[in-house]
């Protein structure tokens, strides 16, 4: 008697987690795209009003931005740093692929990503606020999806684990 | 070949052989993979020579070299056919563009509006392109298609020859010097050789090293990358990178303590003013003008001026006769008679 109801309350347990780690990427995303759009404004801190040279502006970014994005910055920093003939479209890019395998991000807010790349350190003051500017709205908008997402998703996700545990529980019972 | 050469960051000698570690070291970094294969290629004799890399859009890679200039193949081999030369393309400009501004052309608006940037080392990257005016100024460079990448070489020893007669015998002060040069023989060399060794101090010479300020309004004596000159200009030296001549003749006399002031090529009005404010304030002037001789910078009227004052007490005259930096005159102004 005891032992099932130990063992009812681990399949319990362990169905409820599974449920809260599903909704746990539902809220990532939203809080990497905050803290991503953070990071570009800190870029644009740099670009515009330091003209700060890109290698360390991004080495800047990446040690004031939240430490959940900021291998983005710092990755295209070192590819810059090794002087290969890489130009900052081509780091950028780089690191984007490396850091979204890893990242909860989707496939458009990585486009947003790499659309923004192309134009990186390739032209005048002016023009860098205009791209910034552009990545900085889709972001904002891909976080008021992203949120929207999470919050349908995340209570789904969290009950249906808890839910389905308990149904586990009464079959097997 | 390749991996011998290019090492970024690789300290060099100083001596004939490091023109090739130099060029691996500051050159190739700011060039594209396809023309940094080519370059490696090119025959040792050549690339000591090099003087210039030019690269401009739809056009054959050209070298420049001590006497004439060369097009280069696609192998790395030196031709005169233009049609064997290698083609530079839109995709070979727009990366170098990016690779000698550190992919940052928004970090450097002032240096397209003057017309060049100085990389790493000191070499300066001259721009041409499609001109962006804003109120009828220069606002930057657009569509850049024409790129010449200037080495810039040390001679450390240019201005021994010359060092012992711009010390006054009586009382062991540097004295105002100009240099009087035609462009390309040398002129800022030897300048900043002479910067070099009163900021130092000559032992030889029994000269004792003094603060020298270098007004550097376009990167050439200290060649500054990110303000830190990459010349060696002396232990003693400070610099004004990027700054007007008159203006920061009087930053520099107003709170970094000079004895002596060396500056580039002075012509313009506000020059002789900013002279004499130096000279009042018993600073010693080095600069250089350009011209052929004596007579010609006399009939510059700002120079003419200058010379009428009678605030230098010693004339160079540069020129080729016997190669490049030839000093063909030492002239003791106030006595009016040649030294050599």
């Amino acid at each position: 008697m005891v032992i099932k109801i130990i063992g009812a309350c681990m399949t319990l347990g362990a169905c409820a987690t599974m449920g809260f780690t599903w909704a746990g990427i539902y809220e990532k995303r939203p809080r990497q795209l905050v803290s991503l759009g953070q990071g570009l404004q800190l870029l644009e801190t740099e670009i515009l009003y330091g003209a700060t040279p890109l290698p360390e502006a991004m080495e800047q970014v990446a040690l004031n931005c939240s430490p959940e994005v900021s291998s983005l910055f710092s990755c295209t920093a070192a590819e810059l740093r090794k002087m290969e003939g890489v130009t900052a479209g081509e780091a950028w890019e780089r690191a984007v692929a490396k850091f979204s395998a890893h990242s909860a991000l989707s496939q458009k807010d990585q486009q947003i990503l790499r659309r923004f790349g192309v134009s990186l350190g390739a032209t005048d003051r002016e023009d860098q606020a205009k791209h910034l500017k552009v990545a900085l709205s889709q972001i904002r908008l891909a976080v008021a999806e992203a949120e929207a997402a999470a919050k349908k998703n995340a209570i789904v996700y969290k009950y249906l684990g808890f839910l389905g545990g308990l149904l586990l529980v009464l079959i097997l019972y | 070949m390749a991996d011998s050469f290019a090492v970024p960051g690789k300290k060099c000698k100083k001596d004939g052989e490091s023109m090739v570690c130099m060029i691996s070291r500051d050159i190739l970094p700011v060039l594209p993979n396809r023309i940094r294969e080519i370059i490696v290629e090119l025959p040792g004799d050549i690339l000591n020579q090099i003087e210039e890399i030019r690269l401009r859009q739809g056009k054959p890679l050209i070298v420049g070299l001590t006497e004439q200039d060369a097009l280069v193949t696609p192998l790395g081999q030196v031709t005169t056919v233009p049609e064997f030369g290698y083609t530079v393309t839109d995709q070979d400009m727009k990366r170098t563009v990016q690779l000698i501004s550190s992919s940052s052309i928004y970090a450097f608006e002032e240096e397209l509006k003057n017309g060049f940037i100085t990389i790493r080392g000191g070499h300066r990257v001259g721009i041409s392109g499609k001109v962006v005016l804003e109120r009828g100024k220069v606002k930057t460079v657009k569509y850049i298609t024409g790129l010449n990448i200037r080495i810039a070489r040390e001679v450390t020893g240019a201005a021994d020859r010359v060092l012992p007669y711009l010390i006054d015998p009586v009382s062991g002060e540097f004295c105002h010097t100009l240099i009087i040069s035609p462009p390309r023989c040398g002129k800022t060399t030897l300048l900043r050789d002479i910067v070099r060794q009163v900021s130092t101090g000559i032992p030889k010479l029994d000269f004792i090293g003094c603060p020298v300020g270098v007004v550097d309004e376009r990167s050439e004596i200290a060649g500054c990358f990110h303000g830190i000159p990459q010349k060696d200009v002396g232990l003693r030296t400070d610099v004004l990178d990027g700054c007007p001549k008159a203006e920061g003749m009087m930053m520099l006399i107003r709170a970094m303590g000079p004895r002596i002031i060396a500056t580039d090529e002075i012509g313009r009005q506000e020059d002789a003013a900013a002279l004499e404010e130096a000279l009042n304030a018993g600073i010693k002037v080095l600069t250089t003008a350009h011209g052929a001789g004596r007579e010609e910078i006399s009939q510059r009227p700002v120079l003419r001026y200058i010379m009428e004052q009678g605030i230098f007490e010693r004339l160079i005259i540069l020129g080729r006769s016997r190669g490049v930096g030839t000093i063909e005159d030492i002239i003791d102004c106030r006595a009016g008679k040649s030294l050599l």
